[in-house]
Parts: C-alpha cells; sequence; structure tokens
C-alpha cells in the first residue's frame, strides 16, 4: 500500500506556505479578504489523501497558529478541529461531488468557521464586525481550485520523486 | 476516477473521527481560550514558546523586506530630492518649535525648583521598527524588532510620532509584543489637557475609538480636547497625548457620559515606534496643596513672569533696562508700571491659596 502513502513532508511543506501567507502583511483594504490559507490546505488534506489529517493534529497546528498570530489561544485550535472534523465527516460524499459544488461545500466550511469566530469575537468583547468580514471565505472558494490543483501536483511530484 | 479504489475504500485512516474525539479537544480549546482570557499561565506559556517561533517571523518578513529594498532601489533621483528638501523644512520648522521649547522647559524647571516640586527627569527614547508580518486583527498588538538585548521590559511604554500606542507585554530575545491601547480589554489614565481632569481611556476594539466611561455628567469635556497620559498608573510617564475627543453626548438620565476619543497614534499603519526606556514619577504640580507652595517662591516666580512680559512689550524696553534694579525690590514695581501683573506676595498668596500665612 506505499502507493497510497504520502510523504508528511508535503503537508508540512503546504502548512509552511500557508502560515507564511497568514503573517505576510497586506495594505489595510485588502486585509479583510485575506482567505483563511491553513483551513484550505487542511480540507484538502482532510478530503483527497488517503490517510487523512487527524483532529489532534488539526489541534496542534491550531495552537501554533495562535502562538504565530498572537491570538487567543485555543481559537485558531478549535476552528481547526471542528473544520477537520466536518470535513472528514463529509469526506465520501465531497469527494465525488462536481468541482463546483464542492466549492460550494468548501464555502460552507469556511462561513461555518467564520460564525464559530464571530462568537468568540462577541465574547471578547469586539465590537460587530462589517459586511467585509464575510468577503474571506468567498476569496477562500474562489482560491479553493488552484489551491486543490497546486496540492494534488506537489503529492503527485512527491510520490515520483519517491518512486525513482 | 473510479469509486472503488483502494484509496478510498481500504484505508483504515479514511474513518469517520470519532464525536468524542471531537468534544475532547473542544473543551480543551475551550479552556485554553478561558485560561488564556482570565489567568496568569497560558501568558506565561506563551511568553516560553514565542522565543521559538521567532525564526517564523524571520522568514515572513523576508518577502516584504526584499519588495521595500527594491522599491528603495528603484526610487527616482527626483523624488528623492524632493523628499530631502521636504525633510529638510520640515526640520527647520521643527527645530524652530524645539528653540521655543528649551526655552519653556528652562523656564519649567526654574519654576519647579522654587516651588520645590520634583523634577521631571529626562526621558529616554530608542528607536524601533514594527516587524512587518500580519497578526490577528482582533488580537490588538503589534511586533516590534527590540527585545531583551535592547532592554526592552515588560509593561514598557510605546509610543509613535503622534502618541501613545501601547505598552509591551512580552519580550524574547529579539523581538517583543506591544499591546495596543485599542484593545477591549486596555485601560490608561488619561487627563484632559484643558482642564486637567483625570479620567480613564479604554480601548473598545476599534482601532479609532478610545472611550471614556468614566466622566460624570457634569464634567467640563468638549469634542477636540485633547487626552494626554496623566501618569497615574506609573506605566506611562505623564504628558503624552493619547487621544483626541471626537464625540461628547450628554444624556441628563445617565450618571456618566458617553464621551469617545480618536487615538492620535497610527496605530493600524505605523512603522516607526519609540520605546520609553525610563518612567519618571508622575510630576503633577496641579495636585500639590496651594498652602504649601512658599510666598516667597511664589513671588519670585510672578516677578519673573512680569519681567519677561516687560522684555517683550517694545515701549518701554530702554527705561525698564535702565531700571535693573527693580527686579530686587518688587514693591517698587507697581509704581513703574501700573499694567504689570506683579503684585507684592502678600497680595497673591489669597489668590493662589486662598488662605494667608
Amino acid at each position: 500500500m506505499t502507493r497510497t502513502q504520502d510523504h508528511p513532508a508535503v503537508l508540512a511543506a503546504a502548512l509552511g506556505v500557508a502560515i507564511l501567507l497568514t503573517l505576510l502583511p497586506l495594505p489595510g483594504w485588502l486585509e479583510p479578504l485575506r482567505p483563511y490559507w491553513v483551513a484550505l490546505v487542511l480540507i484538502y488534506w482532510s478530503m483527497e489523501v488517503p490517510d487523512p489529517v487527524k483532529l489532534g493534529t488539526a489541534f496542534l497546528i491550531g495552537l501554533l497558529l495562535d502562538l504565530l498570530t498572537a491570538s487567543l489561544m485555543g481559537l485558531h485550535a478549535f476552528s481547526l478541529v471542528v473544520l477537520v472534523y466536518l470535513a472528514r465527516r463529509f469526506r465520501a460524499r465531497m469527494r465525488f461531488f462536481p468541482p463546483w459544488q464542492q466549492a460550494m461545500a468548501v464555502l460552507a466550511l469556511l462561513v461555518n468557521d467564520r460564525i464559530i469566530l464571530l462568537w468568540a469575537i462577541t465574547l471578547l468583547g469586539e465590537p460587530m464586525p462589517t459586511w467585509r468580514y464575510w468577503l474571506a471565505p468567498l476569496v477562500g472558494m474562489a482560491l479553493w481550485p488552484w489551491v486543490f490543483l497546486a496540492l494534488d501536483h506537489a503529492r503527485l511530484a512527491r510520490r515520483q520523486l519517491d518512486r525513482r | 476516477m473510479p469509486i472503488d479504489s483502494a484509496a478510498v475504500t481500504a484505508n483504515p485512516g479514511q474513518g469517520r473521527p470519532s464525536v468524542t474525539a471531537l468534544m475532547v479537544y473542544l473543551l480543551l480549546a475551550g479552556l485554553l481560550m478561558l485560561l488564556d482570557q482570565r489567568g496568569q499561565f497560558i501568558p506565561r506559556f506563551r511568553a516560553f514558546a514565542e522565543g521559538l517561533v521567532t525564526p517564523v517571523y524571520r522568514v515572513a518578513e523576508a518577502p516584504v523586506e526584499a519588495v521595500r529594498g527594491i522599491r528603495r532601489y528603484g526610487r527616482s533621483w527626483d523624488s528623492l530630492v524632493a523628499q530631502t528638501r521636504e525633510q529638510r523644512e520640515q526640520l527647520m520648522a521643527q527645530s524652530g518649535q524645539m528653540q521655543r521649547l528649551a526655552a519653556l522647559e528652562e523656564e519649567n524647571r526654574r519654576l519647579r525648583a522654587l516651588l520645590d516640586a520634583t523634577a521631571g527627569r529626562d526621558i529616554e527614547f530608542r528607536f524601533a521598527e514594527l516587524v512587518q508580518v500580519s497578526l490577528d486583527p482582533y488580537s490588538h498588538q503589534v511586533l516590534i524588532d527590540r527585545g531583551v538585548d535592547d532592554g526592552v521590559f515588560e509593561g514598557q511604554a510605546v509610543i509613535d510620532g503622534q502618541g501613545v500606542m501601547g505598552q509591551v507585554e512580552g519580550v524574547t530575545g529579539g523581538q517583543s509584543r506591544v499591546r495596543l491601547i485599542s484593545d477591549p480589554d486596555h485601560a490608561l489614565p488619561v487627563q484632559i489637557l484643558r482642564t486637567g481632569q483625570r479620567t480613564v481611556a479604554m480601548g473598545t476594539g476599534d482601532v479609532g475609538r478610545l472611550s471614556l466611561p468614566n466622566l460624570p455628567e457634569q464634567s467640563d469635556v468638549r469634542e477636540g480636547d485633547v487626552l494626554v497620559t496623566s501618569g497615574l498608573g506609573e506605566r506611562f510617564p505623564a504628558g503624552f497625548p493619547v487621544a483626541e475627543v471626537s464625540r461628547v453626548v450628554r444624556d441628563t438620565g445617565e450618571a456618566f457620559m458617553d464621551v469617545d476619543a480618536r487615538p492620535l497614534a497610527a496605530l493600524d499603519r505605523g512603522r516607526e515606534v519609540l520605546l520609553v526606556m525610563s518612567v519618571p514619577a508622575p510630576p503633577d504640580v496641579r495636585d500639590m496643596p496651594a498652602t504649601e507652595i512658599p510666598d516667597e517662591a511664589l513671588a519670585d516666580a510672578v516677578d519673573e513672569a512680569g519681567t519677561g512680559n516687560d522684555a517683550s512689550s517694545g515701549d518701554a524696553t530702554a527705561a525698564e533696562a535702565a531700571e535693573g534694579p527693580v527686579l530686587d525690590d518688587p514693591a517698587a514695581e507697581p509704581a513703574e508700571s501700573s499694567e504689570q501683573p506683579a503684585d507684592p506676595p502678600n497680595d497673591v498668596a489669597p489668590v493662589e491659596g486662598g488662605e494667608t500665612p
């Protein structure tokens, strides 16, 4: 079954790039459009990879993200655990959706994540975010096919490297 | 893709995760959030772990630095010349103001000495730049490129060219995390510059708005009033500008006014900051009981002010200059120039202190 095993280095590299994109400073007007990069990578890794990411891994990645972005400790951990759980729960169905439907499913996951974040924001006593707050999931959906292709490509390249 | 491919059906790893595991992790995450907001343990852990992830910031910053380097290289000669001229003009204007300030400071110091007030110590600043990474917009924190190695300490005040930004919360070797005054949990003791009234400016989570929830209904506050640090709380030195009152709503039914202020510092778009290296004791003359001010000293002070006016008024300069000794004899002064505010000491004291010796 070596054929179906994916090297963890591919996931690590993808997450590394996603984290760097998360930390990349953007001009103010672009800031609300920043997609949840790490979530996109983890959705892919829950859906397409034979050995999907575990909840514990998602939790630890979330903690790392909390540490790096100085957000409330546990916030990203919470959101990523929910995300990975849902993606794996509906994995069998999402895998065989046509692309546009799959993109809609990703949008639903990301919007759900925004709702969880909204709940945390209100608990923290922050003011209600504006409508721009809901743009990030749309951008995430638009980027989904490209993330999908890029990660497919990366996995394939890595497997060919292993076979050689 | 065939539906019964080995990748889909035969791998044990693709089973649905158990709801129990989900609940355990969610509880754990929830607990962490609670601890982080309320307790001391998580911030301590964060301070430790931050040192480990600092290299990630260096990598994340690299592309931004590269772009900036290229842009700097590509800047045209004309724009550089224009910029230099602009900066020179700015420098001239500011050094003019500085000269005036130096005179004022000298006068202030003399007055303080006369009043036996605590001398305001000199405040040292250290320049720091923001680390160009984007943190969680809801964290109200920024990273700066100075750490323990540069003498940064926890609780240190951070300002920019316009006003107070925040205070250092976490320090690692070469970087520190600064909590901005816009954080909903941040409270800053301030003073209304015009009236001297003290209050507290609370963050609201909005970088463009602070709120002053503790001003009683009858307080004298107007839109445009400048708030400065009061020096209470001993984190921030007194007298730094913080914000400008942007909205005052008086509701006679309430005990407190609804007052908002706009921070003067560029909280969300600054690039360079100053670290305040030493915090002097709050020097506040307003607070000194007037009865303790020696009459002699007060009279001298008024005298000096009087002579200052004198010199600037053009009509009688020569005459006054000839009568040098008049300074030493306060009683003689009123006879010479009736418009001077210099009065004998016994007349001044009751006005200022309400109590005669």
